[in-house]
């Protein structure tokens, strides 16, 4: 006769602990309402934390890989980038592309006008690995036909004036001077006519980009910079330390972001405090509900547990009232803080606009992972708050919760 | 017809201690229940009936002594094993009816199947038909606490039938409730014993339902009594005509005033 029961059906307990909830319906708006507030405070300001976040890693590396690493030599005269050791760099395995660029100062004339600029020559592998974002036109190694291609940049047309309409450039005559007998003094300067084949946006001065064998054919037999493109992510610390037992300096965009995210994870901190404050109205209010609740239903859980319910059931039941309020809470409150930063972003820009900045932005960023850990973070908060209530409810002598008047 | 012993309640005692006061309940003594028969308990208020009851379901472990069901030593066994005797083969009414406030009547009924595991569906077709059975099937979807005190007593009725329980305990069922509709649950009870061969257990101060009794267990400042089968019939004819003397004597001294 003494077997075990099978127990209440999950379900039916849930469907209980939701009745319950429905029933008290002012409280539970307000209690939904305070956890909302709670954890939708958080993921406002986390979201804005990341979008703020991808912003300056965007603004600072651009269109970089951050699968690259930059070679250079810290003394020119000592080491070379010449092919010998190109050819070291491009053999270690993880190395999937190699990129060499040359690139001096130097000045450019262009219908009558003449500016300073860089002067890069480079490779497919360099183009390649540093994404140039063509606007008209194409890049040098996809020129084809046209004879001495050459790419210049906007900031570059805005040296002399001609950025208002790029398209008219392309095709035209423009003719460098790149004092080369400054590098080394057996070369002579360069000075030849190109034909532009392409317009770029990037590059906050002005620059140029013909070939490398420009360079190579006057005799440069050493890059400035090399661009590694490394397999993965992971393998960019391996690799650099091999290149830089070489006796070759590295850097890579990585770093750069490796200290963005150390500065935001601060941020975020920062900003999670604050969140915090919200959360702490959250809590109270839940343990508040769930307490009343309790008092409120003591003789009820008497009765059930003489009915035949478990003292264990009883526990479950709220837990399952904490659940149902930090599920529903969590994505009340996440959908709330997605309107208030649509709504927040929407403005800004507006604001931007007035003030004369162009493109939109998105100021926060939503990653799947916030929404699934906020919601899963809401939760093992209301387990953390249901404790206490949970255990005093699986306490209740039926006796004595039916007895009291 | 041999007479089956359901309960043995073998020096079976029960005190409180709140604080520095010490209150016995029940004092030690021995009594049983037989099974398929209706069993009352009796006797004034705070002698010890509820605490009688609480312990015969499993509600209460007692001071001293054991309580054996089904030649079983309840209070042995642990707290789930206790929750499925209770569930499996009790149905309990109380005086006071108690409900969880927010489930309809359908879903107050089948609770006792819940706690058997059952599903939904199926604990509401057996509800439905525990309804049917006190005739108050059109209630289904109505909130219990809302019903008159005679609807709520049919309405926990059910409930107690619901699980088709062996015995069904009862204390004061008829407490809250006029003679008309009190008459109305005893006979329910008076059915599920004859006609299903319940075991009913009733507590009740309400001395003209006596009679349907075929055990009875009377119990004063703790002490319980039982009387004989066979002595059933003159000690409640004494008993009334003791009450029939009380109000006599109480008629004469109002007429002196
Ligand atoms: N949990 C408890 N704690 C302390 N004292 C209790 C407890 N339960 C019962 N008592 C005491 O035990 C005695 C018997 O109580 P019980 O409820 O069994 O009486 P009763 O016969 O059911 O009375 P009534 O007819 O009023 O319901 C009373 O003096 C009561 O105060
Ligand atoms: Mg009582």
């Amino acid at each position: 006769m003494m077997r075990n029961t099978r127990g209440v059906d999950r379900k039916i307990l849930l469907m209980i602990a939701y009745r319950n909830l429905v029933s008290k319906k002012l409280r539970t708006a307000l209690t939904l309402f305070g956890i909302a507030i709670g954890i939708g405070s958080i993921y406002f300001l986390l979201s804005f934390g990341l979008g703020l976040q991808n912003i300056v890693t965007n603004e600072v590396i651009g269109n970089q890989s951050i699968k690259t690493i930059d070679v250079t030599t810290p003394n020119s005269r000592i080491i070379k980038l010449d092919d010998i050791t190109n050819q070291r760099v491009g053999d270690i395995a993880e190395v999937t592309t190699l990129g060499k660029a040359y690139f001096y100062p130097g000045s450019f004339r262009l219908s009558n006008s003449e500016s300073d600029a860089i002067v890069y020559g480079i490779d497919e592998g360099y183009e390649q690995l540093t994404y140039l974002d063509v606007i008209e036109g194409v890049l040098p190694t996809q020129a084809g036909d046209i004879k001495n291609p050459i790419i210049i940049n906007i900031a570059a047309l805005e040296s002399i004036g001609l950025s208002s309409n790029p398209s008219a450039v392309l095709g035209q005559t423009l003719s460098i001077q790149v004092p080369l007998e400054k590098v080394s003094d057996n070369l002579e300067a360069l000075k030849q006519e190109f034909t532009v084949a392409g317009i770029i946006s990037s590059g906050g001065g002005p620059e140029v980009f013909v070939l490398s064998n420009v360079f190579r054919e006057l005799g440069v037999d050493a890059a400035t910079q090399l661009k590694v493109g490394v397999k993965d992510v992971a393998s960019i610390e391996m690799v650099r330390s091999q290149i830089e037992s070489f006796g070759l300096e590295t850097q890579s965009p990585a770093d750069t972001v490796e200290e963005i995210n150390t500065i935001f994870r601060y941020f975020n901190f920062m900003l999670l405090g604050f969140g915090g404050i919200g959360m702490i109205i959250a809590v109270l209010g839940m343990f508040n509900t769930l307490t009343i609740s309790l008092l409120e239903r003591t003789k009820e859980i008497g009765l059930m547990v003489s009915l035949g319910a478990r003292s264990i059931d009883m526990r479950l039941l709220f837990v399952f009232e904490a659940v149902l309020l930090s599920l529903f809470g969590a994505v009340l409150g996440i959908v709330g803080a997605t309107v208030l930063s649509a709504l927040v972003n929407w403005l800004l820009n507006l604001l931007a606009g007035t003030r004369g900045v162009d493109g939109t932005f998105w100021l926060f960023s939503y990653p799947w992972w916030l929404f699934v850990g906020a919601i899963l973070f809401m939760l093992f908060v209301g387990f953390v708050v249901v404790w206490l209530p949970a255990r005093r409810a699986e306490k209740i002598n039926p006796i004595d919760a039916l007895r009291r008047e | 017809m041999k007479r089956e012993i359901l309960y043995e309640v073998d020096g079976v005692a029960l005190d409180f201690s709140v604080g520095e006061q010490h209150v016995t309940a029940v004092q030690k003594g021995s009594i049983f229940i037989p099974k398929s028969e209706i069993t009352i308990i009796f006797g004034p208020s705070g002698s010890g009936k509820s605490s009688l009851l609480n312990i015969l379901s499993g509600l209460q472990k007692p001071t001293s002594g054991s309580m054996k069901y089904k030649s079983e030593n309840i209070y042995t066994s642990n707290q789930d094993s206790l929750a499925y005797y209770r569930a499996h083969e009790l149905g309990i009414i109380y005086q006071t009816n108690y409900w969880v406030k927010s489930l309809d009547v359908l879903d107050n009924v089948a609770l006792p199947l819940y706690f058997l595991g059952y599903s939904r569906a199926d604990a509401h077709d057996k509800a439905r038909s525990a309804l049917e059975r006190v005739n108050m099937q059109s209630y289904t979807h109505k909130y219990p606490y809302l019903l008159s005190g005679g609807e709520q007593q049919r309405i926990a009725f059910a409930r107690a039938i619901v699980n088709d329980a062996p015995v069904i305990i009862a204390d004061e069922p008829t407490g809250n409730l006029d003679s008309k509709n009190g008459d109305r649950v005893i006979e329910l009870f008076t059915e599920f014993q004859q006609n299903e061969g319940k075991t009913i257990i009733l507590v009740t101060h309400n001395l003209e339902y006596l009679p349907i009794a075929q055990h009875l267990v009377q119990i004063q400042d703790g002490k319980m009594t039982q009387i004989e089968h066979k002595d059933i019939t003159p000690t409640v004819k004494q008993l009334l005509s003791d009450v029939q003397n009380r109000i006599s004597t109480l008629a004469a001294k109002g007429a002196k005033k």
